[in-house]
């Protein structure tokens, strides 16, 4: 009785197979504990494991991404996975076994299937079906350029309420001043014309 | 963005093209073009995933790079300065390859709902 789900991107699909925790009172659809994932590309190997490898495997592929697009020399070292360029369109993947005396398997995919793979990636990570540890990467903005977006924003919070409160202070003064002109003359015209 | 005309203006603060104005873009624009981009790549992906794949494998598929090229080189002449060294860059035909690639492949890594924030950290970072 296990569920499975599949999430597709053109020539990739990933399959997660597993059992709701009925312990926690989850949904009979759900996924919690996995049991076994594949990953399939058309024209490639299977790659398949268990729940452990899931997520070091999509880390990954999310960190050597990431490095493709911001560094000049894009590569990934784990004792699971190794992604390096053989140039800018062909990527090396070699995945390893923890199993001893299995040889590592080895593919090359292009650009169009590593966005396949992130896309399906992406798909599990926004999934509400599938309750996991999810892949632990995230995008950051770099807090300089934070900083630069935001400080336009901050400067006119930081200068707008004095800047307002000078304008109505000028204002109610010159209020005042309408009011105190009509006595101050007189006063001079009864200095000047004393009865 | 109230309309088409404030996407056109916004356009302008891009300092290599023709019609440059410097605006002082906000913050709120900026990330309004940035899910403007996003929404267009999801819609777009087949055919950016043709013109990556068309890439790899020139033998078989270098009709449709060669197409994408060759309309990518004509709006580039059309719309920007062409007088500025980094648009002579991208002018380039040995050099813009790197450029267009690594952009299509950003387009093709943000099709996600968290798609803003990884273009952005592109963006960033590029």
């Amino acid at each position: 009785m296990q569920n499975s789900f599949l999430f597709n991107q053109s020539s990739v699909s990933l399959e997660i197979i597993g059992l709701p925790d009925y312990s926690n009172n989850e949904d009979k659809d759900q996924i919690s504990i996995i049991s076994q994932w594949k990953l399939n590309i058309i024209d490639k190997p299977l790659i398949e494991g268990k729940m452990e490898h899931l997520v070091p495997i999509m880390d990954a592929f999310y960190i050597y991404s990431n490095l493709l697009i911001t560094s000049d020399i894009p590569l990934y070292e784990s004792n699971l996975i190794d992604i390096k360029a053989d140039n800018l369109h062909i990527h090396n993947i070699v995945l390893k076994s923890s199993k001893p005396d299995v040889e590592p398997l080895i593919i090359k995919i292009g650009n169009s299937l590593l966005s396949d793979i992130i896309n399906c990636f992406d798909q599990l990570n926004e999934s509400s079906k599938v309750r996991i540890k999810k892949s632990v990467f995230t995008y950051k903005i770099p807090k300089k350029v934070r900083f630069t977006l935001n400080n336009r924003v901050k400067f006119y919070n930081f200068i707008l309420p004095p800047l307002i409160s000078i304008c109505s202070l000028v204002l109610f003064s010159s209020i005042l001043f309408y009011f105190y002109y009509p006595l101050e003359n007189e006063e001079k015209n009864e200095l000047i014309n004393p009865k | 963005m109230p309309n088409k005309i404030t996407i056109w203006k916004i356009r302008n603060n891009n300092p290599l093209r023709k019609s440059f104005t410097k605006n002082n873009i906000k913050l709120e624009e900026f990330d309004a073009l940035v899910k403007i981009t996003v929404e267009m790549s999801k819609y777009l992906y087949p055919y950016i995933r043709e013109i990556l794949k068309s890439k790899e494998d020139p033998k078989n598929y270098s009709a449709i790079w060669n197409d994408f090229h060759k309309r990518f080189l004509e709006l580039i002449n059309e719309r920007f300065n062409i007088n500025s060294i980094r648009v002579k860059k991208l002018l380039n035909q040995t050099e813009n390859d790197e450029i267009i690639i690594k952009s299509l492949l950003t387009l093709s890594l943000c099709l996600s709902n968290e798609a803003n924030k990884k273009l952005k950290s592109f963006l960033y970072s590029f």
